[in-house]
């Protein structure tokens, strides 16, 4: 699994809970694919669809917003409101030809750092057989 | 129908005008071409007999109350239009005791023909199911029974096609596209005073002319009026290289109708969708 020439994944980790839960995967040595990109954000709710859609623009083959779990945030409700804004534009980037499985939504808490590597090797693993945006 | 309904909105403007209730009626008159219409703003009750309604009235003039914040000002609304100013409305963005509503119970639209009158309805009125003003003041017409719930079969159709093909052809749109932004300042729903497309730190449209570009404004466009479309196809209509933005628009809208049971535009103390949530709702994220 070659990061260089593997898919580009861009994450956006929400910094109470799931940037927390990446930190407790790296500290008890739990190893995922390096072809994330980890970006931290205040929360899941401060990630603009502009983001998403500049990243995909950009030649991302994938995003991944994770947030704490619904009724863990941080900031009591930023991730429901995230919750409904990303399932239209989920629907309304696979009308425009990017399917909904390059673009995925996880709540990850803070604990849960052997699930986020399994969440990232099994992202990686799933855009790797769909194989680069580029290439299609 | 056409100079009954004309007959009955001179009458009215010039009542306001005459009374001083409003400062300008904004309605249609007849274009250069001798039969389209074009908005037309009237000031002075004399002036009146400029006003017509024919079924080549396209515009949606609501936008046009966004000039006119603070001045009392009558608009005459189709169905489609009405529902915009319940948008305008319950965004804040208009104040409702400055407005006068002149409601027109729609007949359908038509296209635009070249130097003649065309019959053919535009595409917004097929899945139009509000000829009716949501809103209004003063009615011209009588409500006619509104069609069967729209079966959004343009979309289905779209999406027969493999996402490798839906790619492909919003990449040769975009291909099409000048950026004028046409489509956003026809559009009621468009106010921003900074648009994200005119910011340059960040830059998220950049200047350069290229497709990548252009498909980023398009998406962004269709995005920021999620929960907010009311379809009136002005965008649509107004692009000059003719990109099929009713595919977006009402792609979200069949999403959101789906997800949130909610039609935008329908009254004017509404709640958008994107700006409320229910603890536990079920949306196939992150489950």
């Amino acid at each position: 699994m070659s990061v260089d020439n593997g898919p580009l994944i861009i994450g956006f980790l929400c910094n109470w809970c799931s940037y927390a839960g990446a930190d407790m995967a790296g500290t008890s040595r739990a190893a995922y694919p390096a072809n994330i990109r980890i970006i931290r954000v205040p929360c899941s709710g401060r990630v603009d669809p502009l983001l998403i859609v500049k990243c995909f623009e950009e030649g991302a083959d994938a995003v991944l917003v994770a947030g704490c779990h619904p009724g863990d945030c941080h900031y009591n409700e930023g991730n429901y409101y995230s919750r409904r804004r990303f399932a239209l534009l989920r629907a309304l980037l696979d009308f425009m030809g990017i399917e909904k499985e390059r673009f995925q939504v996880e709540w990850v808490s803070a604990s849960e750092g052997k699930r986020f590597a399994k969440i990232v090797t099994k992202f990686t693993e799933e855009m790797i057989e769909r194989g680069s945006r580029k290439a299609s | 129908m056409g100079s009954d309904f004309t007959q009955q909105i001179r009458d009215k403007a010039k009542e306001l005008l005459e009374k001083g209730t409003v400062e300008c009626v904004i309605g249609y008159e007849t274009g250069s071409d001798g039969f389209s219409a074009r908005p037309a703003f009237i000031y002075e009750p004399a002036e009146v007999e400029r006003l017509v309604f024919d079924n080549t009235c396209s515009h949606n003039l609501v936008k046009y109350l966004l000039n006119k914040k603070g001045k009392p000002t009558a608009v005459i609304v189709k169905g489609c239009d009405s529902r915009s100013l319940n948008l305008l409305l319950s965004e804040k963005q208009i104040d409702r005791d400055n407005i006068f509503i002149i409601g027109v119970v729609c007949p359908g639209v038509v296209e635009w023909g070249w130097n003649n009158r065309s019959d053919q309805l535009q595409i917004r009125c097929n899945w139009c199911r509000q000829h009716n003003p949501v809103i209004y003041d003063f009615l011209v017409g009588e409500p006619v029974t509104e069609g069967p719930p729209d079966d959004f079969a343009d979309i289905a159709a779209m999406e027969t096609k493999s996402t490798e093909e839906r790619e492909a052809f919003w990449r040769e749109q975009a291909e099409h596209c000048v950026r004028c932004y046409a489509c956003r300042q026809a559009c009621p729903g468009c106010y921003c005073i900074d648009c994200f497309v005119e910011q340059l730190d960040p830059e998220w449209v950049g200047i350069r002319i290229a497709p990548e570009e252009n498909l980023m404004w398009n998406t962004i466009r269709a995005f920021h009026l999620a929960g907010r479309c009311i379809s009136c196809n002005e965008c649509e209509r107004v692009c000059p290289v003719n990109i099929p933005l009713s595919l977006l628009n009402r792609r979200i809208e069949r999403e959101v109708l789906g997800l949130f049971d909610y039609r935008a535009g329908m009254s004017e103390d509404a709640v958008a969708p994107l700006i409320t949530f229910m603890k536990d709702e079920k949306l196939g994220i992150g489950e």
